[in-house]
């Protein structure tokens, strides 16, 4: 019985089973119910127990964990029955809406309740985690033998940029569970017809975007998110930004208002102006996602994650026509893609035993087993696509599982993530959250023309200069 | 006769322009939820669909999803509805006495604990989830029924005794006095001959209190969690990171404006005649 649900020659009779567990959930009413028993995901343990540490150390622990509702953490939820089966621990998660996450955690990890043992974090998160002590260090759980197997963890093998993300003076902080990387989404069928290729450089981009534009038949030849906010617009400008070889300032200074910023953003500005649709000022990256499946859109430029979307065949008109390349390079040579990830720290209100017992969690999602059970491995329709490691992404059954999502996915992703990637993307101090909601504020300002890029981002620093000050 | 002719149609011209104007009101009220009962019964793939679609197959899978899928919003339903009942039931509890007190009876600084009553309700409510966090949490009763319905009836309590006041206001003095003298005492004067008499507004209060409650965002989403979960909050769970599902948040809304609708079907009578008995009566404002 033991293993035969990855090898073997059970394989093919667990496939049927799952094909007929997704055709009952088409069928409606009765798929959601079973979901969760009907698609078990092989309930085995042995991959867990080759790690060479006691499971249940912890036992009779009960940790919390939130996330946001996600297909990604429902995968993970799924396989809660397992992670109790292995460790002993009560686990329960709390889904909060992802507006409202960071919210909660701050307020949890301020007043030390914890409430929350772990929760889906914002990388960006971490300095003001930091610098308060409200998570732990994790190189003391990585590095203690009673608590991680290195050897069988690997914790190398998670990606780079998403460890560093969520670090803090060298010292990791969370452990990557998801991860999103930037790419160029295109239609292929049109870049065609047009004699385009890929852009690899901004200027071929506009000019891409140039040739398909065609309002008066409802075409518009780009998008990026133009809606205000640490998230949105400001998760698409600061690649902008690096590609005009722009930084943050230094030392305690964060800088908004450099040439190369105002570059950035009059280009940003102007692009989309010429050949997006008007309403994408308010657009989040869904609202993006929608307009390019119903075939309205040329390219975009936002997280591979949306392939997901662009390719339901529910919603999807585009289907069997996306294509995808890397970010590209602005005037300065480089781009750089986001460094977004749903990472987990430590809690550190929390007692010892509850520590250890959130390390297991932590080690248990993170590890190369539950990372495949949550993706190729699920039995159900959502197959993860962000993955946290360099040798799942390069696995025969991790790009089996994304074939349907268009040419080139994995190595356009693969080929950013390991060389588009800058850890000082956007500013990382503990001021973050104010600065990102400011500077969201002033790019969104000048995308509708309220004011002019250099103005907008003159008063930004002018405001960032007053956050700093504190 | 000629007269007569020019003055009806005078008269039926006016009416068309009213009804005109009228319908153009009723029509900026209702298209959105009209707009959001259309989108509940489309599928994805028809939510998107340009020219939007006005005749399409519909489905009932938005509503399966919404009530007996992964994402079932029953127990919300639930937990919105024992939080808004309590809530209001507590509130009407204290408003009522409060309001006829504020309303009726002489006691030194009236006007002051009037006032007060007012202030409470200027603070902007975004300012308090940190100390009401805070309080709750130190007395265990973050993600509790009774927490959030206490909190409930602090934004609550000012709005439905100032609500109230003009109506105890309203009713005639000499109706009190004359129960007085019949020796009833003041609670049962209170409780036989105001109270009948205030009915109308005490329906208004109850249905604003309960609808303010029902529909509140901001501290479900901070001061709940996995046990009390209300609609509005389960509802946000729809428009995910990944997408949004339009068609499913329509149908939740749906499923939530219900009851509401419901009970304002059922309290119409009242809320007329509440809206309405000051108008007629008058005289009695001391």
């Amino acid at each position: 019985m033991r293993n035969n649900e990855t090898k073997g020659p059970a394989k093919p009779a667990r496939r049927r089973v799952i094909k007929q567990g997704a055709a009952l959930s088409a069928a409606g009413l009765l798929g959601p119910v079973l979901s969760s028993s009907v698609f078990a995901q092989g309930d085995d343990l042995a991959p867990y127990k080759a790690a060479r540490i006691n499971w249940r150390q912890a036992e009779g622990q009960e940790i919390t964990v939130a996330v946001i509702p996600a297909s990604y953490f429902e995968n993970l939820i799924s396989l809660q029955p397992q992670f109790e089966a292995l460790t002993g621990i009560k686990l329960r998660f709390e889904k909060v809406p992802p507006g409202q996450i960071r919210q909660k955690a701050v307020l949890d990890l301020s007043s030390k309740t914890g409430t929350y043992a772990s929760h889906a974090s914002d990388p960006m998160y971490y300095p003001l985690y930091v610098a308060n002590k409200w998570v732990e260090p994790l190189d003391t759980y990585l590095n203690d033998a009673s608590l991680t197997d290195k050897a069988w963890f690997q914790f190398d093998d998670i990606i780079k940029a998403w460890r560093d993300a969520n670090s803090m003076n060298s010292k990791p902080y969370g452990v990557p569970y998801d991860g999103e990387v930037t790419v160029q989404v295109y239609r292929k069928d049109l870049y065609a017809a047009k004699g385009l290729k890929a852009a690899a450089t901004l200027d071929e981009l506009v000019a891409n975007a140039k040739a398909l534009n065609d309002p008066a038949n409802r075409m518009y030849g780009i998008a990026l998110r133009g809606f205000a906010g640490a998230g949105q617009n400001m998760y698409i400008y600061p690649s902008i930004l690096k590609g005009f070889g722009g930084n943050w300032g230094s030392g305690g200074k964060v800088v908004v208002n450099s040439p190369q910023h105002v570059a950035a953003l009059t280009w940003y500005v102007d692009t989309l102006t010429a050949y997006a649709p008007p309403a994408v000022r308010n657009w989040n990256w869904p609202d993006i996602a929608d307009a390019f499946s119903q075939g309205t859109l040329g390219t975009y430029v936002d997280a591979h994650s949306s392939a997901a979307v662009i390719n339901n065949p529910e919603k999807s008109k585009v289907v069997g026509k996306i294509a995808y390349a890397t970010w590209p390079k602005g005037p300065a040579g480089q781009c750089a893609t986001s460094i977004w990830n749903w990472g987990f720290p430590i809690n550190a209100a929390l007692n010892d035993k509850q520590k250890k017992a959130t390390w297991l969690f932590i080690q248990w999602a993170a590890c190369a087993e539950t990372q495949a059970r949550t993706s190729w491995k699920f039995a159900g329709p959502a197959k993860r696509s962000g993955i946290n490691r360099v040798s799942l992404w390069k696995s025969p059954d991790f790009a089996a599982a994304m074939k349907g999502m268009g040419d080139n996915f994995i190595p356009a992703a693969l080929d950013s993530l390991e060389h588009d990637t800058d850890v000082d993307w956007r500013p990382r101090v503990p001021q973050w959250p104010a600065i990102g909601d400011t500077m969201g504020t002033a790019v969104q300002a000048a995308l509708v023309g309220q004011k002019k890029p250099k103005e907008a981002l003159d008063e930004a620093q002018a405001r960032i200069d007053q956050i700093m000050k504190g | 006769m000629r007269t007569a002719t020019t003055a009806a149609a005078r008269r039926r011209t006016r009416n068309l322009v009213l009804a005109a104007i009228a319908g153009v009101g009723v029509a900026v009220w209702v298209f959105p939820v009209l707009w959001g009962l259309l989108t509940s019964f489309k599928t994805e793939r028809d939510v998107l669909a340009y020219p939007p679609a006005v005749f399409f197959t519909p489905t009932l899978a938005n509503y399966r999803e919404v009530l007996f899928g992964a994402s079932s919003i029953l127990p919300n339903l639930w937990s919105s509805f024992v939080v808004a009942t309590a809530a209001t039931a507590l509130t009407m509890l204290f408003a009522i006495p409060a309001a006829y007190a504020l309303g009726r009876l002489r006691y030194p600084y009236k006007r002051a604990s009037g006032f007060y009553v007012l202030v409470t309700q200027m603070l902007p409510p975004v300012g308090l989830i940190i100390p009401y966090y805070l309080v709750l949490q130190k007395i265990g009763a973050l993600d509790t029924y009774v927490g959030l319905a206490v909190i409930y009836l602090t934004f609550a309590l000012p709005f439905a005794i100032w609500l109230m006041v003009s109506y105890f206001e309203d009713v005639p003095l000499e109706m009190e006095e004359a129960a007085l003298l019949d020796r009833a005492g003041r609670m049962r004067a209170l409780w036989h001959v105001i109270l009948p008499q205030v009915r109308g507004g005490i329906a208004v209060t109850t249905i604003f209190v309960f609808l303010n409650a029902w529909n509140e965002f901001l501290f479900a989403v901070v001061l709940g969690g996995n046990r009390v979960r209300t609609v509005t909050v389960a509802m946000f769970n729809f428009i995910s990171v990944e997408q949004t599902q339009w068609a499913k948040v329509a149908a939740g809304a749906m499923l939530a404006m219900l009851p509401v609708i419901l009970i304002g079907i059922f309290a119409q009578r009242h809320i007329v005649k509440g809206l309405t008995v000051g108008a007629v009566k008058g005289g009695g404002r001391r």
